[in-house]
């Protein structure tokens, strides 16, 4: 019988070897595909459980902190969001296991995920905290842009040129980011506050788009700011002809003029001699098409859109008439509009936009950097000196005179842009544009939906102040 | 040398100061300073191995030294996994285990022998069955159930459970004494051998009677132990395979057809198979079980450190401490302490299957195999339910489950494990044989060889 009992013996034995075999499949292969199922209890539970590390505003302010509390005599640490609704969609929340905004890109760091951290903790080593992270948002420009969009619905992004680090992200209308994760259906969804305009929200750019086909005339060398055009009321094209805004007709002028006074029909003409390489190609040199490389979630990719997809910039069969003065399918985020303003600031190269600045571990090392990335040259220098200078006509007489700052001796440079629709108090007003126009610090991007009024009239002076709060704020 | 009881308490030492360090983990990260709550309990729980280990000394000291430490252990553990979900389940179950100690040592006392056990099989195998008849007909329904007798004072018992140690020791006498027709079949049915009727009959009118009763009492995975114990008992006296496969086919069978008539078992299965499907209600207990482990990770965030109880003091997976013992340990201990718990109950098992080779006789060695059959497969079952390796079943942890039923019953069956130990080893039931007799024997044994080489 002793045969049989080891049999048996042997056969409990694998049993047991499967059940070791499982054990391991669940908490170390699986583990991490559980741990991000969506209703996971552990995976909010063990989030409390970290004291997550802050995230500071360029001014010093603390944007995000975490609090130690006692529940039920166990110490859980309670997320603080001290700036109310500044900032919000940008700082994120992180709250039931959904976590958005700069809570998720950085979810590694500030919940002390990263490096040897882990093991540390678990051998008990080391707290569970999270390291600290830098951010390049000011607090004084984001309240001057927010109180610009006030009541209404739009975005603005502001950012430097020189490095890309933003330096604004206002998307309105904002919410209480508290209410987040203290009771986040209290929270009014009235016109989609949870979504980040900045980065998600999709436009059509209207003529502020006239910078990028004004940028490739020029490269293309089939155009100089001098360069004359014969002007008239409409441009033909076989998607139906292109007029004026407000049906205006205008005499002879040359390609500043145009410029200055948004002429449709000059640069639909352009953009039909330019044709779908040349526009696809500076279409590509500015980012569109492609995922703005900022360090946020759930970005927007700008560019030909139609039923969700994006198409090639170059696609042959395109309206480049219609193109080439912001129409045609076009979609853009407020975002890559600031790349463009940006990259004509910054000499024609573009910066990749940066919301941080770096990670500092609590004992106050580097942990990262935000490094800049540059994403490669749109235009040469010297174009891009000559389309600033255009594009201070704009400001100067033209378009955009609501966002001059002569009154403190500052040159901008700008483009608006009216983007209008079948209902005409669903207009769709832009302002981009940059400041000191001879070296600049910061370049704005400005949206406002659903109005009655143009860019120049409704965008241009909210960038005028956030460009005159970013130059104060910048000495 | 070192004697088996010298030894035994060696291991006991650490078994019981881990208990205390975990205890105290526990309580430092459950309260904000010291909480003496637990300590007299745990001494107590101590006082009480330590008068079992008293009455091996002078009832079997030949015994294993290694089951009780083992048994001590996984106990151990077990309280402090209660004590940290629930310090008044713990203490209940303290209580429990004082009840446990109490009838090993009287299992001890009472039973020099276990061999009269043999002598009253049926009285003791018509008890196991009445336990169950009594269950279904007063039982009390949980969660679907009919398993528990109310005794009064918001106590239930589990009958089933001691029914389980009756029906082994039953089946222990009686396939001892049909052995050899088992093991010789005289004829072939559709090709399976088979043994004569006489033998096997009862046997199978045995197995349906009790499963019969399962299912009645709702109980899918007592039904199941029965069966793999009676299979594994089957394989034990005959040495034949043929009829622990032909005793599986006729299990899936029946559960096939059972699959469709009991929708409990349906949706168990079901569970098993696609869990997430169904997260917020059937899948729910599973579910939350996997989140947990995965929670635990391989290191385990350590005793008391883990989300197993919510803030209004409902625990993550509701029956914890019941059948979900297991996700309770290996969430808070990590993949290395859920390994640990396994390796011990292997060492619980191999001991037992030691126990049962040495045995003299095959009684002993059947109820040995049987028992120790008994203990492995309850746990394989109740942790491959709740690990998804299997469908889950409710059956009871040993040692670590919430539940005083499954701790008296699985103390007494370890006090026959150590008494039949301790028989084999003291050599007494075997006639004593003298030198002469020996060299007698010994002349005889070669006479039978010399004989089958001339035959071949």
């Amino acid at each position: 019988m002793n045969r049989s009992i080891r049999r048996l013996y042997l056969t409990l034995a694998a049993g047991f070897g499967l059940l070791i075999l499982m054990l391991g499949y669940w908490q170390v292969v699986a583990a991490d595909g559980l741990k991000d199922r969506p209703g996971n209890e552990q995976t909010a539970q063990a989030d409390k459980l970290i004291d997550r590390g802050r995230i500071v505003s360029a001014d010093g302010k603390v944007l995000a902190a975490s609090r130690a509390v006692r529940v039920k005599g166990q110490k859980v640490f309670q997320r603080l969001y001290p700036q109310g609704d500044l900032a919000a969609q940008t700082i994120g929340y992180t709250s039931a296991g959904a976590k958005t905004g700069l809570e998720n890109t950085y979810d590694r760091y500030l919940s002390g995920s990263f490096g040897t951290q882990p093991l540390l903790q678990r051998l008990n080593l080391k707290e569970k905290d999270g390291a600290n992270v830098e951010v390049s948002l000011d607090t004084r420009v984001q309240a001057v842009a927010q109180q610009g969009l006030s009541g209404l619905r739009g975005a603005a992004v502001a950012l430097d040129p020189r490095t890309g680090h933003v330096i604004a992200l206002a998307s309105a209308p904002t919410f209480d980011l508290q209410l987040a994760v203290d009771d986040f259906d209290a929270i009014p969804r009235e016109g989609g506050p949870l979504l980040n305009r900045t980065v998600q929200g999709l436009y059509a750019p209207g003529s502020t788009f006239k910078a990028v086909t004004a940028s490739e005339a020029l490269e293309s060398g089939m155009y100089t700011p001098d360069s004359m055009f014969p002007g008239g009321s409409e441009f033909d094209t076989p998607g139906g002809p292109i007029r004026n805004f407000g049906g205006a007709t205008y005499g002879p002028h040359t390609l500043t003029t145009a410029l200055t006074f948004s002429i449709n029909t000059t640069f639909a003409q352009i953009g039909d001699e330019l044709g779908a390489d040349r526009m696809g190609e500076i279409m590509d040199a500015y980012g569109f098409g492609d995922r703005p490389p900022i360090d946020l979630p759930d970005v927007a990719t700008s560019g030909r859109r139609q039923d969700g997809k994006v198409l090639p910039n170059d696609d042959p069969d395109e309206d480049t008439a219609r193109l080439a003065i912001g129409q045609e399918k076009l979609a853009v985020t407020p975002v890559q509009m600031a790349m463009v303003a940006g990259a004509i600031a910054n000499q024609g190269r573009v910066m990749a936009p940066r919301s941080t600045i770096r990670v500092i571990s609590r004992g106050g090392s580097l942990v990262q950097r935000g490094e800049t990335e540059d994403l490669g040259q749109a235009m040469s220098p010297s174009n891009a000196a000559e389309l600033t200078s255009m594009m201070e006509d704009v400001v100067r007489e033209g378009t955009g005179t609501a966002a001059a700052l002569s009154s403190v001796g500052v040159t901008v440079a700008g483009k608006t842009g009216t983007a209008e629709s079948d209902d005409p108090n669903r207009n769709q007003a832009w302002f981009i544009g940059f400041a000191p126009a001879d070296d600049p610090v910061v370049a704005v991007a400005v949206v406002i939906e659903d109005t009655a009024e143009t860019g120049g009239v409704a965008a241009a002076p909210v960038a005028a102040s956030i460009m005159d709060e970013a130059l104060r704020v910048a000495g | 040398m070192i004697s088996p009881r010298t030894r035994e308490l060696a291991f006991l030492i650490p078994a019981g100061v881990l208990g205390l360090v975990g205890m105290a983990s526990v309580a430092s990260a459950r309260a904000d300073g010291f909480e003496p709550g637990p300590i007299p309990g745990a001494l107590g729980v101590l006082a009480v191995f330590l008068a079992m280990h008293v009455a091996l000394r002078l009832r079997a000291p030949l015994a294993d030294s290694y089951l009780l430490p083992t048994v001590g252990l996984l106990t151990a553990i077990g309280l402090v996994e209660l004590y940290r979900i629930s310090p008044d389940l713990a203490a209940d179950q303290a209580a429990w285990v004082a009840v446990g100690g109490a009838v090993f040592i009287g299992v001890l006392v009472v039973l020099p022998d276990h061999r009269v056990l043999e002598r009253y099989r049926y009285l003791i195998g018509l008890t196991g069955v009445g336990l169950l008849v009594i269950t279904m007909i007063f039982g009390t329904r949980i969660n679907g159930a009919r398993l528990w007798i109310e005794i009064g004072g918001g106590q239930t018992l589990q009958l089933g459970e001691f029914a389980k140690i009756l029906i082994v020791i039953f089946l222990a006498a009686y396939l001892r004494d049909k052995r050899e027709l088992l093991a010789v079949p005289t004829r072939r049915v559709m090709g399976v051998p088979t043994p004569p009727m006489s033998a096997l009959g009862p046997v199978l009118v045995f197995l349906a009677a009790s499963l019969g009763l399962v299912v009645v009492l709702n109980d899918f995975g007592t039904a199941l132990l029965f069966l793999g114990v009676f299979l594994a008992m089957i394989y034990l006296a005959s040495g034949r395979v043929a009829y622990t496969i032909f005793g599986l086919v006729v299990f899936l069978i029946g559960s096939a057809a059972v699959y469709t008539v009991v929708p409990r078992i349906e949706t168990r299965v079901q569970n098993w198979l696609t869990p997430f499907d169904d997260a917020q209600n059937q899948g729910f207990q599973l579910v939350q079980s996997l989140y947990a482990l995965a929670e635990g990770g391989v290191l385990g965030p350590g005793l008391g450190r883990a989300f197993l109880v919510r803030g209004d003091g409902s625990t993550v997976v509701p029956a914890l401490p019941t059948d979900f013992m297991f996700t309770a340990v290996a969430t808070e201990l990590g993949y290395i302490g859920g390994v640990g718990i396994l390796l011990g109950f292997l060492v619980l098992i191999q001991r037992g299957f030691v126990i049962a080779a040495q045995a003299n006789d095959g009684f002993s060695k059947l109820l040995a195999g049987g028992l120790t059959a008994t203990i492995g497969l309850q746990a394989i079952l109740i942790i491959g339910g709740v690990i998804r390796l299997i469908p889950l079943t409710g059956v009871t942890l040993p040692f670590m489950s919430y539940g005083g039923s499954s701790v008296v019953t699985n103390f007494a069956l370890i006090a026959l494990l150590l008494i039949i130990s301790h028989r084999s080893r003291s050599g007494a039931g075997v006639p004593r044989v003298g030198r002469r007799d020996r060299a007698a024997m010994a002349a005889a044994r070669r006479e039978r060889e010399r004989e089958r080489e001339a035959v071949a």
